[in-house]
This record gives structure tokens, sequence and C-alpha cells, in this order.
């Protein structure tokens, strides 16, 4: 009769268990470091190789097409001169990469040399896998002295910190994810807030008083008291301010100031930022 | 069964990395196929056991690894996504490809709002309007992509000498458990 009844119900059994199990993992909080977390970081070491490879195939068949398949359906006459042009423009294409590449590398070690602490440059070489998170992953890790919570900066500004680091490769969460917060405030006027993301509507600054004096444009930088990012780094700039409805607080959004999607090299900042003191806001 | 655990294996693999890797070359926006939910549901319809369930545990863990924050969040929301899909088939007479499309549609809602609801609570849900929009194009998006999905892998067990539409429920207690 038991046999029989487990028979009959291993399916919803097993996944009962199951979701128990992972109901389990959600309530306790495990975290990206505990021993139970581990396989993910196997994982994560296994696929970045895929990642890093076939992100140099899909630059490589994009620059082919542009180079030689526009190409050909444009002239089928005067092969030897299409070729030669050809030649020419992938020289060209190539040149053009590896110089926007250089400008890129030079614009991280300019702000590098500004910020005056330790950082390492990593390519991005993949994204999140949900549509939902805001997770990206770079092709630098532990070999290169990365941790977790270690901040990630782009020249634009503040692109997220690091959660979960394996040997070869480091997954960044990102401001603009829901689960994202970080101490800002308004260079302007110097009122403090919460800085976080919402899902799929860029970032918001929360706790800002509502006489506080936040007007749109205004630019949003670092505190520095979170510990994780210096002070003084751009986040974005202030969109709306929302004073109408009920409540201690407006509501203010923020435009990021990085391009999020466009996201080709970052900087890793290796050393700690020095402590900073709070002061007064309004 | 070790045939079937390797395929689903290879093509979760296979899936984490075109989903890590698709939204950075296309402008795919917020609209990314939930191609791992696929396979849960390919799991839950067509291959009644234990051991598949806990396949599709794996599998959810498995994006836990990549994405958000919340280790066992995916794990859990992908469980679950199995068991419906898996009630869901107990209670059809035919899963035919349009029944896997609705169940991949059904579950990315699901899945999508679960995970908003658990990791920011019922607040995340509410006072967003772009949400339903991304939602509903993401749902939309991956049924839209199933149907390729599911021939991929009816075509991978005939490969590998496996049933491709698995096993329907068998109540008989001689035969082992994790089958």
């Amino acid at each position: 009769m038991n046999s029989s009844f487990l028979w009959r119900y291993r399916v919803v059994l097993t996944s009962g268990l199951l979701l128990l199990l992972s109901a389990h993992m959600l309530t306790t909080g495990v975290r990206p470091r505990d021993a139970v977390a581990r396989p993910g970081e196997v994982l994560l070491g296994l696929l970045s190789p895929v990642q890093s490879s076939s992100s140099h195939l899909v630059e490589g068949a994009h620059d082919f097409w542009h180079d030689y398949l526009a190409l050909v359906q444009v002239q089928r006459e005067n092969q030897r001169l299409r070729a030669e042009l050809a030649k020419f423009q992938n020289e060209r294409a190539r040149l053009t990469e590896l110089e926007t590449e250089n400008r890129h590398l030079s614009e991280l070690l300019e702000l590098r040399e500004a910020l005056g602490m330790r950082a390492v440059a990593a390519n991005v070489i993949g994204s999140d896998a949900t549509g939902l998170s805001r997770t990206l992953i770079v092709g630098a890790g532990r070999r290169e002295g990365l941790r977790d919570g270690m901040a990630v900066l782009s020249n634009q500004g503040v692109v997220g910190k690091l959660i979960a680091v394996s040997p070869g490769s480091s997954r960044v969460l990102m401001i603009d994810d829901h689960n994202a917060a970080l101490d800002a405030f308004d260079q302007r006027s110097r009122v403090r807030g919460i800085v976080a993301g919402v899902v799929d509507d860029g970032l918001t600054m929360k706790y800002v008083g509502r006489s506080a004096d936040v007007h749109a444009g205004d630019s949003v930088v670092t505190s520095g008291l979170d510990g994780t990012f210096p002070r003084g780094l751009l986040i974005g700039e202030v969109g709306r301010v929302e004073r109408q409805g009920p409540g201690l607080f407006v509501n203010v959004s923020v435009a990021p100031a990085v391009d999020f999607r466009r996201l080709e090299q970052v900087l890793i900042v290796i050393e700690p930022p020095p402590r900073v003191v709070a002061q007064d806001q309004d | 069964m070790a045939r079937l655990v390797l395929l689903f294996a290879v093509a979760t693999l296979a899936a984490l990395a075109l989903q890590t890797m698709l939204p950075y070359w296309l402008p795919l926006g917020p609209f990314v196929p939930d191609l791992v939910l696929i396979l849960a549901v390919d799991l839950g319809m067509r291959h009644h056991s234990a051991i598949a369930a806990l396949m599709a545990f794996v599998m959810g863990y498995a994006i836990d690894a990549f994405s958000g924050t919340q280790i066992g969040l995916n794990a859990f929301m992908i469980t679950l996504v199995f068991l419906l899909a898996y009630e869901l088939s107990t209670q059809l007479l035919v899963t035919n490809v349009m029944v896997g499309m609705l169940a991949v549609f059904m579950g990315v809602l699901i899945k999508d709002l679960g995970s908003i609801a658990i990791s920011g609570g019922f607040s995340g849900l509410t006072g967003n309007p772009a949400l339903m929009r991304t939602l509903l194009g993401q749902a939309a998006v991956s049924a839209l992509l199933a149907p390729a999905v599911f021939v991929a892998m009816a075509r991978g067990k005939k490969v590998l000498g496996l049933l491709a539409t698995g096993r329907r429920e068998d109540n008989s207690p001689s035969r082992r458990w994790l089958t």
C-alpha cells in the first residue's frame, strides 16, 4: 500500500522535497561564498571559456559580415579592385576596432590614475541569463586578485559590484538591479539618499525628504559611506522628482550615467576605498 | 536514464551560455528567451520520474549560479514550473506543441512574477507599468521559441536512442522508484 502510494506520487513528492530544499536555501540566505554554493562557482568557471571564445567568434563574424558580404552585394565586377578594397577595409576595421579598444582602455587607465587606487581592467564576456536581474560576467577573476564586493566602474560612471568570483571570471551585480543599493548624494545640494535599481525602470533615489533641494538635471554621485565605492563617482542624473502624494519622501528617478548594454571594458577597484565620515545633510 | 541526464546537462549548459551571451550581442532588450525554463517544461511534460524533478531543480540551481543574488530562487521557481507542467500533462490526453507553448508562456509569467515577489516583495509588482509589458514580451518570445527547442530535444533523444515522448505515469510498484 505504502509502496504503491510512494510510487504513484513519486514525482510530486520529489518535487515537493526539492521545493522545500530550495525554499530553505532562500530563507536561510545562502550566500555565493557558502559551501553549498560551490557548485555554482564551478559552473561559472566551466562556462567562462565558452563565453570568451564565442565572444571572439561573434566579433569575427560581425567583422566578416560588414567587410566582405556587404561588399559582394554592391559590386560584382572588378574582382581584383574589390578584393583589394575589402582587404583595406578589413584592415581599417581592425585598426578602428583596436583604436576604439585602445581609447576605452586609455580612458579606464586615466580613471584609475584619477582614483589613485589599485584597479584591474576586464572585458565584459556575458550578460544575465534572465531578463529581470541585471548582472554581467567579466573575464577576470581570482587569478587577477578579484574578491567579492569589489567596486566595478566604467569611464562613464559606476557599474556595480562583484558578487561571485571564480578563478577566471566574475559576476557583477549592476546598480540598476532591483536588489542593488548604494549610498549617494546630490552633488549640487549635498542631499543624501540611497540609490537603488527598479525592475526594468532604471534607478531611483530613496529616502529623500519632501523639503529636500533636489531638481531634475542634478548629478548624483557616490558618498563613499557604504565602504564599497570611492566617494564622488558619477552614478547618474536626476530625471524626475515627484512631490505629489502622501508620505515622508519624494520619488526621485535617476537616469544612469552608464549605458549598461554597451559596456565592453570595465575597471575593478581591488583596493578598499578610504573611510568617509558622514556629514550633516538637510 | 543516464543518457537523458547527459542530454539535459549539455542542453542546460548550452541554454545558459546562449542566455548569457545573446542579450550582449543582439538588441533583445529585456526580452531574453528563457531557454532553461523551456527545457524544464519539456521535462515536466514528457518525463515523469523523480530523476526528472531532480534535474529540473539542478537546472534552476545552475541559473542561480549565473544570475540574480539569491541562491535557491531559480531552483525553487524552475522546480515549481516543472511540477505544474507535469500536473498539466497528467490531466491532458494529448500534450502537443500548442500545449507546450502555452505551458512555457504561463511558466515564464509564473517564474518571473514569483521571482520578483520573493526577492523584492509584492511591492515590486506594483507601480511599475513597464513590468507587465516586459514579462508578457519575455513570455511570448519564450513560447515562440519553445517548438524549436522541443524539436531539438526530440532529435537529441532520438540520436541517443531515447523515447522522444518519455514515459507516462506508470503506477506499477514493481518498477524502481527512481526510473
